[in-house]
This record gives C-alpha cells, structure tokens and sequence, in this order.
C-alpha cells in the first residue's frame, strides 16, 4: 500500500504565474513521456518481474514517479493562479480553459488526453525492462527541450531536478537488465521471455 | 521570498529524504554493498529526527504523524502544492 506524505520531494515556488509556459509543461503530466505514464509503466510491469531487486526497483521508480507527478502538477497549479481572462487568452490557454478552468488534468502539450497506450506491460522482463530505459532517454529529452524554452529561474530549478532523475533511474534500470540477464542461461543468448518459458 | 523557519526545516527533511530515496535505489540493485547500507542507516536516523521535531512544531507529514490529541491536524494543514509550503 501507499501513504501520502504531506512534502514535495523538490521545492517549488514559482513567483509569476505563466499560462503559456504551464501549457508546455503540461506534456511532463500526461503527455506521451510524461511522469504518468511512467508511474503507471513501472508499477504495473513490477508484478511479472522475475526477481525480488527487479521488483524493487520497479516498485521504488514507480513510488518516485508518483512524486515527480506532484511536482510538475505543483508547477502547472502555480504558473495558472489568478490569472486574468486577458492572461488566459494571450497565453493560448484559452482552449484548456473552456473544459478544465484551471484544474490539473493529464494531456500532452498537443493537446491529447493522457493514454494507457503511451506504455506497455508485457509480462517479458527483457522487453519491459529495454522500454524503461527508453522511456527513461524520453523523458530526459522532454525535460531537456523543456529547458530550452524556459528562462524563469523559479521554474527550471525543479525542472532540472526531475531531468537529474531520469538520468539516475536509467542507470538503475540498467542494472536491472543486466541483473536479469545474468539469470538467463547460455542457451537462451536470445533472451526470450526468461519468466515465462520455464524449458 | 525568503525562507521561512518552517521552509528551512522542510528543506533540511527533503534533502535527507533524497539522499535516502536515491541510496535505497542504489541498494536495490546494490543490496550487499556495506558502504551503502551504512550511508542508509546514518542518514536515515537524521530524517526520523528533522521529522520528528517538524511534526511536533508545525504539523503531521503523513496522516499517521498527528501528534496534537486536541485537534485533528492532519486536514487543516497545508498542502504542499502551494507557493510557499515547499
């Protein structure tokens, strides 16, 4: 089970509310590489994982991508507080506004609701396992376009934490490939499904 | 803005909170480096303290930290989402 800790795992305190910017930002919450969708990734595929520190990892990146979506739903919450209806219009903020005012809801910067089909489950730890260290290289690019794009200070100091992050969880990731590949024997040098096919 | 006395002891939480956190990943994959485990163990009872003393004195970090037997604190407290609360 899950308990709630009443903390951000990263401060975030944002001065001047920015429409356009929350927008963008927006895409880290549910968008196609963003911190939802990798929540939900890890902590669905640690089920099937064919080891207790695979499982661990995935359970403890999965517990922290919770958290890192708290922080990006923090940083949107604070660039859209009272804003004025010219704001809102002139930040191209208009069209969330007419369905969500300005509650957080998932959706990419495109504009796509959030999608269980931006990751997969597939019981395979190898197949999984190689989509988490993509999904971990995606997410860093979006920090780091992100990055490209911002200038207040307020904002790019957390951004540049979550960005940090995926970058440490890769490496984790990592060692979980290679600790599940360890346990694959010298006939299986294809790497099926090493917690399926049981020879 | 400048900190707070609360933010300050927030922040100290957090950044024992993190370097637990980015440890126990290590430790995951890692869970017979001695090193490691001792590093867990030293900051791990800094955090229970910080934690300890910023329960006591501005309120319950999770809903299982209400010390206050008068009053049920764990809702009236803020969020951490506002400005000014991280």
């Amino acid at each position: 089970m899950w308990q709630y800790k009443k903390m951000l795992q990263y401060p975030v305190n944002i001065k001047n509310p920015d429409p356009a910017l929350a927008k963008l930002i927006m895409s880290q919450l549910g968008g196609p590489d963003g911190e939802l969708g990798a929540s939900m990734r890890y902590l669905n595929q640690r089920y099937s994982a064919p080891c207790r520190q695979v499982q661990g990892i995935l359970t403890d990146i999965g517990t922290e991508e919770l958290g890192h979506m708290e922080m990006v739903s923090a940083i949107i919450f604070q660039l859209t507080r009272n804003l004025t209806e010219k704001e809102i219009k002139q930040g191209g903020f208009d069209a969330y506004f007419v369905d969500h005012t300005t509650g957080i809801y998932p959706v990419a910067a495109s504009g796509v609701p959030f999608s269980a089909e931006v990751f997969q489950s597939t019981g395979d730890a190898i197949a999984d396992l190689s989509e988490d260290l993509a999904a971990e290289q995606k997410a860093r690019k979006s920090y780091d376009n992100l990055l490209r794009l911002i200038d207040d200070p307020d904002v790019r100091d957390p951004i540049k934490f979550l960005r940090e992050r995926e970058i440490v969880h890769f490496q984790r990731f990592g060692e979980g490939l290679r600790l599940v590949q360890d346990m694959l024997d010298s006939k299986n040098f294809y790497a099926y499904n090493p917690s399926f096919d049981k020879k | 803005m400048a900190l707070s006395d609360k933010q300050k002891l927030m922040r100290k939480i957090q950044d024992q909170a993190f370097v637990l956190y980015d440890v126990m990943l290590y430790l995951d994959s890692h869970p017979t480096c001695k090193e490691a485990l001792e590093y867990y163990h030293k900051h791990r009872e800094m955090k229970e303290k910080l934690i300890e003393e910023y329960e006591r004195t501005y309120g319950p970090i999770t809903a299982m930290g209400v010390v206050n037997e008068g009053k049920w604190t764990w809702s009236t407290c803020a969020f951490p989402w506002e400005r000014g609360e991280s």
